[in-house]
Parts: C-alpha cells; sequence; structure tokens
C-alpha cells in the first residue's frame, strides 16, 4: 500500500471535488481517497495493482485533468 | 494579484543579475497554477462585462422605464446578439463542464448555472415562434455574474492559500559548495548528500545540514516560529531555508530535496487540507446530491407554476431562478477554507496542523498531558550533585564505563561528567528499561539504577537513603551505583525547565484545563519539577510502555490531549485524543502528532490550542451561513418571489462570504 498525491486542473467548485472523490473511490486497488478543493489535490491510497493510468481516467471522466502522479 | 505577480517575476530577473542577492529574495519562477486561474477570470470578466453593461442599460430602460427605443422584436434580437458572446464564448468553459456533468452524471455547480443560463436564452429564441417572456437579457447578466463571482472568489481564495505559497517559495534556489579548493555556485536542485555547503552572512541556508566549520546566529522564525536567532556551531543542525545572521557557516549537506524539514511541512500541510472535521460529514453528504436535488426541484417548480399559474414564460423564469440560486460551493467550501486559512496561519508560527479532526476534538478536551522529559525539561540533563562513598573519581570511572553503552539521555549526562579518557572494560552489559544498567567490571559486578532496580536486587541502601531523600527533593533525578551488591554512592542529575514551561502551564490552568505530568521518574523529583512549573497532578514511576494506559485511566474524566516529543511516546500521543507532538530542531516525529509543533516550547501548545479553537469556530460560523443560505434563498426562489438576476448575485455573494469570512481567521490573534 502507499499514497499517492495527483495534482488536478479545472476543478473549482465543492461538488467538482466530491464529484472527483467519488469516481477515484471506484478504481480497483483504491483505498482511500481525500480531496482538497482549496489545493487542487487528490490524496489517494492505493495497492501495488493499482494502475496510475486508470487514476487518471476516473480524474478525466469527472471532466477534469490529473496533471501529474507523485 | 496579478500586481504580486509581476512584481515577483521582476524580483527573480533581477536575482539573475548577480550573486549580491541570492538568499533573501530567492522565488520560484513558476507561476502558481492560482495566479493562471485568476488572471483567466479576469479576462472572462472583462470579456463579459463588455457586452453586458449594454445589456443591463437596455433591459432597465425597457423594463424599468417602459420606454420602446426599438420595437419588441428589435430589442430581443439586439438582446441575443449581445447576449451570445456572453454566454457562450466568455461561459464557453462553464457550459462545457456543466453539460458534460449532465450527461456523465457527474453533477456539478456548472450544471446549474449551464441549464438555467441555457434556457434563459431559449426564451429569447422562442419569442419569435410563441408568446413567451424573454429571459435572453437575464441569460447574459447571471453568466457575467457568475463569472465575476468566480473571479471574487478565485483572488479570495488566492489569499486564503498564502502562506502555504510562501512557504513554497521559501527555499533557497543556489548554494554555493565547495567543490576541491573552490567555490561553485550550483541550483539547490544539483546538490548531493555530504555537499560542503559556504554559507554567508544574510544567506540563506540551502538546504538541512550539519555545520562543519565556522559560527553564526540563525534565523530560523520562517519554519520554527522561534523569534529569536539561534546559535549555530560545529556540529549543530540547521534547517534549510533559514536565514544565516552574521557569520560564515561551513555546512555539510544532510538532507536534500523531499527529505529536507521544509518539504515535509509542506507536505503535511497540504495533506491536511484534505482531510475531512468530523462536522463537515453532513455538509458533504448534501453536498454529493445537492445538484441532482436541485435539478430535480427546478422540474417540480416549473411544473407546479405551469399548473397553478398556466404562463409558461413565468414558469421558466421561477424554475431558472431556482437553478442559478442553489449554491453548493458555500456549503462545500465552508469547511476546507477554513481549514486551509487556519492551517496556513499555523505553519507560519510552527503550529502544523495534521488532522482536521484535531481541531474539533480538541474542543472537548479537559485534560492536558504533558510528558516531562523534552517537553516541559529542556531534555538535556546534567549531573548536578554526585555523593559519595568511595573516591568519587572511582565512582565515576565505573559509572561512566558502564553507561558509555547506554544511548539514554540519563547516561548521557553521567558520561559526560565523568569526562574519562579511558574506559574500563565492560563484560556482560544489559540495558534494564526504565530502571538502569548492570554489568561486570573485572569481577565486579556493577549495578546502577533507580530505587526500583536496588529493591529488585536487594541491594541495601543503609545511610544513602536520606542523601536520595535530599536529592529528589531538590528535584534531582538519581541514580545510585552499586558494587557486588553494595551501594557505593548516588549521583543527581537534573533537567532544566525550559523557559516558558511555567507560563504556558499557568495559561493553560488559568483557562480550566486539567493540566497533569507524567514521568518515568519516582514520584518526588517528579513532584519538585511540577510544583516548579505549576503542575498540580502527578503521574511518577511511570515506565515508557504504560504511558498509553495512564491516558486511557485519565480519559474516563474527560477527553485527553498529550504533548509529548513523539519518540518515547508514541503509543501515548496515539491513545489521547488529540496529540500534540513537539519537535526540537529538526527532529519531528510527524506521524505521531495530529497537532505538530516545530518548536520545543509549551507556548506553542498554547498557542496551537487557540488557533484550533478559532479555526472551529470559523468553521462553524461558515457552515451555519451557508445552510442558512441555502435554506432560506431556495424556497424563497421556488414561491418566486426572486427574480433570476437577483437570485444569481446571491449565490455568488454567498460562496464569496464563505471564504472571506475565512480569510478572517487571520484578523484573530494566536
Amino acid at each position: 500500500m502507499k499514497k499517492i498525491k495527483i495534482n488536478i486542473e479545472g476543478m473549482d467548485c465543492a461538488s467538482c471535488a466530491t464529484n472527483v472523490e467519488r469516481s477515484l473511490k471506484k478504481v480497483s486497488g483504491v483505498k482511500e481517497v481525500s480531496v482538497s478543493l482549496i489545493g487542487k489535490k487528490a490524496f489517494v491510497e492505493i495497492d501495488e495493482k493499482t494502475d496510475p493510468e486508470e487514476l487518471k481516467k476516473a480524474v478525466a471522466r469527472t471532466g477534469y485533468k490529473a496533471i501529474s502522479i507523485e | 494579484m496579478e500586481h504580486q505577480y509581476n512584481g515577483m517575476k521582476k524580483m527573480s530577473e533581477h536575482n539573475h543579475s548577480g550573486m549580491k542577492n541570492m538568499g533573501h529574495e530567492d522565488h520560484d519562477h513558476s507561476a502558481p497554477v492560482e495566479d493562471s486561474e485568476i488572471r483567466n477570470w479576469k479576462k472572462k470578466l472583462i470579456g463579459s462585462w463588455i457586452f453586458a453593461i449594454p445589456v443591463a442599460v437596455l433591459m432597465i430602460l425597457m423594463r424599468f422605464f417602459g420606454m420602446e427605443l426599438f420595437n419588441e422584436q428589435i430589442s430581443i434580437t439586439i438582446l441575443l446578439v449581445l447576449g451570445f458572446p456572453v454566454v457562450f464564448v466568455f461561459g464557453f468553459s462553464t457550459l462545457k463542464s456543466g453539460l458534460r456533468g449532465l450527461f456523465t452524471f457527474y453533477f456539478n455547480m456548472d450544471s446549474l448555472i449551464s441549464l438555467g443560463t441555457l434556457i434563459a436564452y431559449l426564451t429569447g429564441i422562442l419569442t419569435f415562434v410563441m408568446k413567451i417572456n424573454d429571459y435572453s437579457g437575464v441569460a447574459a447578466m447571471i453568466m457575467a455574474i457568475f463569472v465575476t463571482g468566480k473571479y471574487i472568489e478565485a483572488k479570495a481564495r488566492g489569499r486564503a492559500t498564502q502562506e502555504i505559497k510562501k512557504l513554497l517559495e521559501l527555499g533557497a534556489k543556489n548554494a554555493r559548495v565547495l567543490r576541491g579548493k573552490e567555490e561553485v555556485e550550483i541550483p539547490v536542485s544539483e546538490l548531493k548528500i555530504g555537499d560542503i555547503i559556504i554559507v554567508k552572512p544574510g544567506e540563506k541556508i540551502p538546504t538541512d545540514g550539519v555545520v562543519v566549520k565556522g559560527e553564526s546566529a540563525v534565523d530560523e522564525s520562517m519554519v520554527t516560529g522561534e523569534s529569536l536567532p539561534v546559535d549555530k556551531t560545529k556540529d549543530s543542525n540547521v534547517i534549510g531555508a533559514t536565514i544565516n545572521q552574521d557569520g560564515i557557516l561551513y555546512i555539510k549537506a544532510t538532507k536534500i530535496g523531499k527529505d529536507t524539514f521544509l518539504s515535509h511541512i509542506i507536505e503535511l500541510v497540504e495533506e491536511a487540507q484534505g482531510t475531512k472535521v468530523p462536522i463537515q460529514k453532513l455538509a458533504d453528504k448534501i453536498t454529493s446530491i445537492f445538484v441532482p436535488t436541485i435539478l430535480i426541484v427546478s422540474v417540480l417548480t416549473f411544473l407546479g407554476w405551469w399548473y397553478f399559474n398556466g404562463e409558461l414564460g413565468r414558469s421558466l423564469g421561477v424554475a431558472i431562478s431556482v437553478l442559478v440560486i442553489a449554491c453548493p460551493c458555500a456549503l462545500g467550501l465552508a469547511v476546507p477554507i477554513a481549514l486551509t486559512v487556519g492551517s496556513g496561519i499555523g505553519a507560519k508560527k510552527g503550529i502544523l496542523i495534521r488532522k482536521g479532526e484535531a481541531i474539533q476534538t480538541m474542543k472537548k478536551v479537559k485534560i492536558i498531558v504533558f510528558d516531562k522529559t523534552g517537553t516541559i525539561t529542556k531534555g538535556k540533563p546534567e549531573v548536578r550533585d554526585v555523593y559519595s562513598k568511595v573516591k568519587e573519581n572511582y565512582l565515576m570511572e565505573i559509572a561512566g564505563s558502564l553507561e558509555k553503552l547506554s544511548e539514554h539521555p540519563l547516561s548521557k549526562a553521567i558520561v559526560n561528567k565523568a569526562n574519562l579518557k579511558k574506559y574500563k572494560d565492560v563484560k556482560g552489559f544489559k540495558i534494564l528499561r526504565g530502571r538502569g544498567v548492570e554489568g561486570k567490571i573485572g569481577k565486579k559486578i556493577i549495578v546502577i539504577g533507580n530505587s526500583t532496580l536496588m529493591n529488585e536486587r536487594k541491594i541495601k541502601l543503609n545511610d544513602l537513603s536520606e542523601k536520595i531523600e535530599e536529592f529528589e527533593n531538590r528535584g534531582y533525578t538519581t541514580v545510585t551505583v552499586s558494587e557486588n551488591g553494595k551501594a557505593i554512592g548516588i549521583i543527581g542529575i537534573a533537567d532544566g525547565v525550559k523557559e516558558d514551561s511555567v507560563k504556558a502551564i499557568s495559561i493553560l490552568n488559568i483557562q480550566g484545563y486539567k493540566t497533569v505530568m507524567i514521568t518515568g521518574d519516582n514520584e518526588r523529583t517528579a513532584r519538585t519539577i511540577a510544583r516548579e512549573v505549576g503542575i498540580k497532578e502527578v503521574i511518577a514511576n511511570v515506565l515508557p510502555e504504560d504511558k498509553a494506559k495512564k491516558v486511557e485511566e485519565l480519559q474516563r474524566f474527560g477527553m485527553v490531549a498529550f504533548v509529548g516529543d513523539g519518540i518515547n511516546d508514541a503509543p501515548a500521543l496515539k491513545q489521547a485524543n488529540v496529540a500534540i507532538a513537539m519537535g526540537t530542531g529538526t527532529d519531528i516525529a510527524i506521524e505521531a502528532g495530529d497537532l505538530v509543533l516545530a518548536r520545543g516550547s509549551l507556548m506553542g501548545v498554547v498557542a496551537a490550542i487557540s488557533l484550533s479553537k478559532a479555526t472551529f469556530s470559523k468553521i462553524k460560523q461558515n457552515l451555519f451561513w451557508a445552510f442558512a443560505y441555502n435554506v432560506v434563498a431556495i424556497p424563497a426562489a421556488i414561491a418566486g418571489i426572486l427574480h433570476p438576476i437577483i437570485a444569481e448575485i446571491a449565490m455568488a455573494a454567498s460562496s464569496i462570504t464563505v471564504v472571506m469570512n475565512a480569510n478572517l481567521l487571520r484578523k484573530k490573534r494566536i
């Protein structure tokens, strides 16, 4: 299990943040998600099998862009 | 904000001109995302009002003064033409995100605004084919006001995060390192561990390290909140981004990049902002179903009005009001924005809020437990007195030789005092946790430790007991040295109380907290120190592993905050309702605390508590305001007493108010 940080672009309202959270939670292997609307970041706990690309797609599904994953 | 950014750029350009300004004015070159967002909204704001102002003038003349400048159809055409760029050009990104939300079922705030403006705009077109109220001008006004609100909100949000942005810009850009005999200036990103860095007076220390040569005072206020410069000599640890004052320091880099103290702090603060405060649960739940609910409510409103009122245009107008007045943003922002401002203010003062939950729990805390060593006291024990029945030199020689093998702070104090050139050979050395040490020197069995250990080994103290009592009454931790089952002397060790421990504890006592000190020391020593700082309740003779249990016992009487250094007392911190971990210099046990203090002063605890309380009351204010707004505004819109434009103004104002109210936290003295 590890913790990663996703920088997200374009997310600027409260319901946006809950959408991103909802979408990221659906990715397999994701344990915990907390989205900081103000910091424009998502903190995600994932296990080894989780594909970072899937996380990017999950963000994209809600209409925003994952700029980088750390 | 725009202006500030320009100023910043100029400064960094200036920096390239030479080394003179290295240090103080180092700034990050890349413009923060926040600023580009504000610029973006500003562009849209100006663009949309160029068209929206004529729309407003025309609407006022037509509706309020009943002037007929042109015939009805031409007026509407003009409104549609002027409104087009506002809605479809400057509102493009909002429409795109909103409509996408509608189709993918990830509804958001934009979905409501998009529907509202599109329906309003459509009524204008429909006037050509049927009789209907025209809201095309309203569409342009809604979008223009929405954009304006977004701009103001983005600016206020920028202010809310200013402390964190400052942290990000705090690090130095360049470092002067020694390569062979030459001094070379390199970017900080190219530093390696072990590099020797030269820092001249007035310059910023580029990274964490240890002083290898030179003496100076360093201003660490920007990372620890400590206002007085800290003296640094050989072997002192230094923190990157702090400012060297008056001497040249040669520093060996020990941590670089992501591992530095500053990077840790930044990461911590960023992460904390994503954490939840329990009180926001309801707000979050509502936010997540808010938009779809409002969509349904507005459809029902429309149908209801149409059924009872029969006027299609009027019914649409009311439904538009409902769409645009509903504001999930104020609800969703209420907590995180206040938490952001609070944690930003804290970070500047060396108080790191790691978990949002802690600030809510803090309000209910009744009991504050302090670990003694390193928290109330300096954590640097020194030998204050020795009483020996044999030659003192001999006593210190055997004590020093044994204690040399232990890492315990008390052992270090003894070793320092003994100051031996040669240590005796020790066989069968053993550390007896929480009690002492034992070993053999030659054929002699040496046992050194506290009274518990002496009792265990049935070592008679005889006439030493009186002396021990005297030492303990003076507040010394007393260690007995025994040889072959006979006590031969005692060593009195004391750990000075930190300068502001007394002040901090008296403030907490006045505020009504029950203050408790917990320590492994014996009762008498502990009481002396507790009396000195003003703590009434003492839990003494506690082994490190039992501290958590003691905290649990105290929890029967109320919520407990535990203040400790996070190194020996991690389990106790974990057990407490609020864990306050104190750092000393570069070592912070970050993971151990809900609230982490970068500086070792107990006044930090006072500040952390008052910051938590102030932040939490802001959170409550914001939530109340956001709930009240929606509870009043939505029914008013359904009742049809709010014009869509007024509704949109109210909506924009509500989320701006929440952000600005959070910014007011800065006015509070912590």
